[in-house]
């Protein structure tokens, strides 16, 4: 070991790792060069010349969605680190480096700051300062993250070999060189349980020791790079990053393995990766770190970059070293293994990039660095690319053992209070999809298996309720089919009838029997493939099958994909996102030709409550209009709401719905019974006696609607427009049994031997408690109840000043109420405004009529005087890490507030009231909720339920989808037919698609102004006017024309 | 924008040209000259690479990037055999096997759509339809063919398995540009941008 010293490279690299004057680095990865950080850094550049800033390049910091990333460095202070950093700002920054007052300015700005840091070879400190700006691991994203293969990424210059030494790169090769025996190094490996992190996780000082005992003239040393994976992007930024930390971890491995040769295989797809190891190479070899006598000892070793050209297969390692020979990538079986016979029939050692990249620190600081962190089974770290449905995408490092929920909810901050996490997809094709509600398990490899998943190389990829299960595994299928090399049958063969299944059941061609050979395949391929690419590629099949196999049920038995991705499976996706499945295409395109009658029409056969829906529905419709990406959704709902208006203005619908009478199916002589006669009972009476059947409703109070009656204020549903249109049922003949309630006046048993079919539609009517001391003083009232006995005039006058607790509808509609009968109303909720579940529209009405808002407040106690409520104390909260449903989760502060209130409503959700069913043996879920077939709505022999009482508080357009599906599982049962497409009417109308659109708003209807809804329950939205109604209509964008379009009912 | 809902409405269909008949066994050179100036560069290449780890996917690769439409030509893998010493056979296995050769003419831009999945759960598909739509090959079906050139050789669309800009998705390139979070729109107007530019 000579002369040879570190020394010099460390102290230049030093000078600009932590400059002695103002210095600003940006963040040069392939991903901020795709956000602009090559204009931002010539921008820079120019913004600096004559001044003494330095302005440098560094690797990616792993916030890859956040890129270009600056950081800006003054000596004795923490560096600042600013997030979407673009060309223009490039002024700004320089001037705040040479400008104090400016600086402490734009320090507010800052994402975060960093006062020290860990190398793991070494530690720095960089200052002090700036106490208002938090430091970057407090910033969720990192929060929980570790460092240890990323340790230089994003802080060091990926191009200088000094900068990575000033760090304490290479003293781990130093060491080994200079002070350890090969099989010490090995030693070293094994004690620090380091484990493959290409995803198998063979224990690498096991896999090294088998390689060192081949003695051979040539033994070749390999780094997979070709993170074929797609998904995954780890290897890629730590290359990028970090190039010398892979070399410093082969140079040592080659070392303890006496390996005399080292191949870096990179995918051609990342030429930023291979220019920047190239260059390490080089800088490596002319410093002596590389080449004969490296570091002056008798070790000699040269390293080659072999650029792959895209083949998946490759990430096999038999198949890797075909293709390193410079043939096509065909895997051959093993025995014997490439540490017998590999490279050129050399003994060769491959392993991952990551893999390597953990080495030096393990050498350097010994055994100890790697295992005190992680698990006992899995030591370490892994990185992971953490993509998809999810607000914050980027590389996160964590000790392995951390949970799936602290990923995706914590360092991912979940995917917004709109949308709902459905599953994480690990370990790209050949891993698997992991649902929700597993996201307890820990990441380690091998509670990953447990579930039928596996790390892989560390893509995880995060699917919402936008994503089709059923999709994601044909799309890995169609992977694995084109990349699988054709060698063996099972793979070959195996994958492309795999496919074929699928693609049958994503287009409605497959039948339920076809799950069955779906699966056999799956299973065969896990047997029986000759590599890891095919032992694997049924992972996504199994894993979707096991948790989604009810999605699966549904694209085969209903020809239904409820994410709207298989486009074979509806008809547009607005009518796809509506739960009553109407076709919306249809009455828009027939009002747009003047066919008013026919759009009437179409629309009552799909809902035959389109006045009152069109006033109330929470529009699933528009939440996936494509119009949005133009400039706002297609009000549909408020359209079939002017059809249905004026149709009544005109007394036009007793027409149709003479039609509706004249065309009802010939007596079947079946029974049923309904209990409920709100939306959801409805609905299925309309569908079941327009079948023929006789269907009577029983419901426990004196009229129908249920909560469109009993919960919906006045002024947003008038009741004679309900009346109007509860006339249909009359008309259809469908019988009413009115004050008549299940359990009190009613027997389960005997409907059910009378009838024969009985269908729940009870509703979720009790009201949630809130748990808290004072709930039962007099003042203090259940929301839901109160709308209730409001509606029936049982009331009373309420309190001079109200106090409405909770946040959804129930709560709003309490609060206008309130309000219109002259109390000063308040409304108290847990979280934010923008986290409250109650619609926006009816928010900002409430705010408008001066209603007062207080946010992030729970109740903690009720206190009375005299038997009375007086006041109630509120602890003050604030928003903590995001939880489940994708909204921060409120935590409690020191602080609490009281308000004094003659009334409470507390309106924190209602539950189904199934205790009367407890021993029925029908099938409840914990919290009441009855819980039928999903399809068929069946709970035992002749008993249905629909609505609320299996979904919970849900919109009537759920609660009405249901009934529908139902009521052709009932006719379908009783009758064994299905009739239920001929209750629907083809209408013919134009077929051509719009010209160039113009950019246009939503048209919005006119409303009476706040002022002059005081003390009265006047309806507020006054409807569209014909014109409106037409121009409305004529922004459909048309979805629906397509050849694979299937219209909803047929 | 409009023109995207339409399966059919964007212009005339463009199929490919089939290459014309060649004849069998000899290399389709349009004369000497060019053969020679192809045979110097691949010996220049095979000189280069030679012992190399990988050398003949590396002689493909670039001799690929040199070509001016980025692709093999049967006379090059003819040649490649002949100055290498390798079975033409094993020359022609090998540049099927991977995504990255290209065996027909590529057009003059190139737009990437990268079907990673990370690109997919974010709309990808609808990506590759719209640029396809633009083009005029609507029914182009991505597990059918690699690629798509028009008859103009203007525009090659083709698909990636991953580009590694998961972060993000939905990813397109056109050329050496990399577009990130691109949406229809926006994809429509850099294909018009691009065809402003070459007065198409």
């Amino acid at each position: 070991m000579s002369d040879f010293s570190l020394q010099k490279y460390a102290t230049r690299g030093l000078k600009t790792l932590k400059p002695s004057g103002p210095a600003i680095s940006v963040g040069y990865g392939t991903c901020g060069i795709g956000n602009g950080a090559d204009e931002l850094f010539a921008a820079l550049q120019k913004a600096a010349s004559g001044s003494k800033i330095l302005v440098k390049k560094a690797g990616c910091f792993g916030f890859c969605a956040e890129e270009p990333l600056v950081m800006l460095y003054l000596p004795k202070k923490p560096i600042l680190l600013f997030s979407k950093a673009k060309a223009s700002m490039a002024a700004k920054f320089i001037k705040a480096l040479e400008d104090e007052k400016a600086l402490d300015k734009l320090a507010k700005t800052a994402l975060g700051k960093i006062s020290r840091w860990n190398f793991r070879t070494s530690e720095l400190v960089f200052g002090e300062g700036w106490d208002a700006v938090r430091e970057w691991n407090e910033i969720p994203f990192f929060k929980g993250q570790e460092k240890f293969v990323l340790r230089n990424c994003g802080l060091i210059d990926p191009e200088s070999l000094d900068e990575y030494v000033s760090v304490g790169g290479y003293t781990g090769l130093y060491r080994a060189l200079s002070a350890m025996k090969p099989e010490a190094v090995i030693d070293e490996v094994k004690a620090s349980n380091l484990r493959g992190r290409g995803g198998a996780g063979f224990p690498t000082g096991i896999k090294w020791k088998l390689m060192a005992q081949n003695k051979a003239a040539e033994k070749y040393v390999i780094c997979n790079a070709d993170e074929g994976d797609p998904g995954a992007y780890m290897n890629r930024n730590e290359i990028e990053s970090d190039p010398h930390m892979l070399l410093e971890g082969m140079l040592i491995g080659a070392y303890g393995m006496g390996a005399t040769h080292a191949i870096v295989y990179v995918r051609a797809e990342y030429p930023l990766a291979i220019k920047r190891l190239q260059k390490a190479i080089d800088d490596a070899r002319k410093a002596g770190i590389l080449g004969k006598n490296i570091m002056g000892s008798s070790f000699n070793m040269d390293m080659q970059i072999v650029s792959g050209a895209g083949a998946f297969v490759c990430g096999e390692e038999t198949a890797l070293i075909a293709s390193a020979e410079g043939k096509a990538g065909r895997p051959i079986p093993r025995p014997p293994f490439p540490a017998q016979k590999g490279y050129r029939g050399m003994p060769t050692n491959i392993n991952n990039v990551e893999t390597w990249c953990n080495v030096p620190v393990i050498i350097a600081k010994g055994p100890d660095s790697l295992r005190s962190i992680g698990t006992e089974k899995s030591s370490g770290t892994k990185v992971f690319s953490l993509v998809g449905k999810v607000r914050n995408t980027g590389l996160v490092e964590m000790p392995l053992g951390t949970s799936l929920s602290e990923i995706v909810y914590g360092m991912g901050e979940g995917a917004g209070a709109k949308k709902k996490i459905r599953a994480v997809q690990t370990g790209g094709p050949s891993g698997g999809c992991i649902p929700a509600d597993s996201f307890k398990a820990k990441v380690d490899y091998e509670s990953l298996a447990e579930l039928g998943a596996i790390m892989g190389s560390g893509g995880m990829v995060v699917m919402d309720q936008d994503n089709c299960m059923v999709d994601v595994a044909r799309y890995f299928v169609s992977f694995t089919a084109a990349e699988s090399c054709g060698k063996c049958t099972p793979c070959r063969e195996g994958l492309s009838q795999m496919l074929r299944i699928l693609n049958n059941i994503s287009t409605g061609k497959a039948e339920l029997k076809d799950l069955d050979e779906l699966e056999r395949l799956a299973w065969t391929l896990k047997d029986a493939a000759l590599c890891g690419l095919g032992l694997t590629a049924s992972n996504p099949v199994l894993t979707t099958l096991q948790y989604f196999r009810e999605e699966y049920e549904k694209h085969i038995i209903q020809k239904r994909c409820e994410a709207g991705v298989c486009e074979d499976l509806f008809e547009a996706l607005c009518e796809n996102s509506c739960p009553l499945h109407m076709n919306i295409p249809s009455y828009l395109a027939l009002l747009g030709e003047g066919r008013l009658e026919d759009a009437f029409e179409s629309t009552v056969r799909d809902n035959p409550l389109p006045g009152s829906m069109g006033r109330i529905c929470h529009f699933h419709c528009q939440m996936r209009c494509r119009r949005e990406t133009m400039d706002e959704p297609v009000s549909q709902g408020e359209i079939h709401r002017y059809l249905a208006d004026t149709m009544y203005k005109m007394g036009r619908e007793q027409a149709i719905w003479k039609t509706l009478v004249q065309e009802k199916k010939k007596a079947t002589e079946r029974k049923i019974a309904i209990i409920g006669a709100g939306p959801a009972g409805l609905a299925a009476a309309f569908y079941l006696v327009r079948l023929g059947h006789d269907v009577t409703i029983y419901e426990g109070h004196a009229e129908a609607g249920g909560i469109l009656r009993y919960g919906i204020p006045a002024y947003r549903l008038p009741k004679d427009v309900l009346d109007k249109e509860l006339q249909l049922w009359d008309t259809l003949g469908v019988k009413f049994v009115f004050n008549k309630r299940l359990g009190k006046d009613l027997q389960l048993k005997n409907l059910q031997s009378s009838f024969d079919a009985v269908l729940l539609a009870i509703g979720a009517q009790g009201d949630r408690k809130l748990g808290i001391p004072g709930e039962d003083l007099a003042g203090v009232h259940p929301g839901y109840e109160w709308l209730e006995a409001y509606a029936l005039g049982k009331a009373g006058k309420p309190g001079k000043r109200a106090l409405v607790i909770g946040g959804g509808n129930v709560a709003i509609d309490a609060a206008r109420t309130l309000q219109r009968l002259d109390s000063e109303v308040t409304v108290a909720y847990r979280r934010t405004r923008s986290d409250m579940p109650a619609n926006e529209h009816e928010l900002q009405g409430a705010e408008e009529e001066g209603i007062r808002f207080e946010y992030m407040l729970q109740p903690e106690k009720i206190n009375g005087k005299d038997g009375r409520v007086v006041s109630v104390e509120f602890r003050v909260m604030k928003a903590g890490g995001m939880d489940t449903s994708g909204r921060p989760r409120p935590v409690a502060t020191e602080r609490s507030v009281v308000i004094p209130c003659d009334e409470v409503i507390a309106a924190v959700g209602e539950v189904v009231e199934s205790a009367q069913f407890a021993k029925s043996g029908i099938p409840i879920a914990k919290d009441g909720r009855l819980q039928p077939n999903p399809i068929t709505g069946k709970l035992l022999d002749n008993l249905y339920a629909i609505g609320d009482a299996v979904t919970g508080p849900a919109t009537a357009a759920e609660a009405m989808g249901l009934a529908k599906q139902c009521a052709r599982a009932i006719d379908s049962e009783l009758m064994n037919r299905d009739a239920f497409a001929t209750l629907f009417r083809e209408f013919a109308y134009d077929m051509t698609i719009p010209e160039e659109p113009k950019t246009a708003r939503q048209c919005r209807s006119r409303q009476v102004p706040p002022g002059q809804r005081q003390a009265n329950f006047q309806e507020i939205a006054l409807g569209y006017s014909g014109d409106q109604a037409r121009q409305e209509a004529a922004r459909c964008l048309r979805c629906d024309i397509r050849n694979n379009a299937r219209s909803p009912w047929r | 924008m409009q023109k995207s809902v339409s399966s059919g409405s964007a212009g005339p269909k463009a199929r490919k040209t089939p290459n014309p008949k060649k004849k069998a066994g000899k290399p389709e050179s349009a004369n000497a000259e060019s053969t020679s100036k192809l045979a110097a560069v691949i010996k220049a290449l095979a000189a280069e690479q030679e012992g190399k780890p990988g050398a003949l996917l590396s002689i493909l690769e670039k001799l690929q990037d040199q070509d001016q439409f980025r692709h093999l030509s049967e006379e090059a893998l003819r040649l490649v055999a002949e100055i290498t010493g390798e079975a033409l056979s094993r020359v022609y296995s090998v540049a099927t096997f991977y995504s990255y050769f290209n065996l027909k003419p590529q057009g003059k831009h190139t737009i990437t759509v990268c079907r990673g999945t990370a690109c997919h759960t974010r709309g990808s598909l609808a990506l590759l339809q719209e640029a396809m739509n633009q083009l005029g090959e609507p029914d182009f079906r991505e597990d059918e063919e690699p690629s798509f050139t028009t008859s103009d050789k203007l525009f090659t669309v083709r698909t990636v398995a991953c580009f590694g800009q998961c972060a993000l998705a939905p990813v397109v390139a056109v050329d050496e540009t990399i577009y990130s979070s691109i949406s229809t729109t926006r994809l429509c107007s850099v294909i018009n941008a691009i065809r402003k530019e070459e007065k198409v």
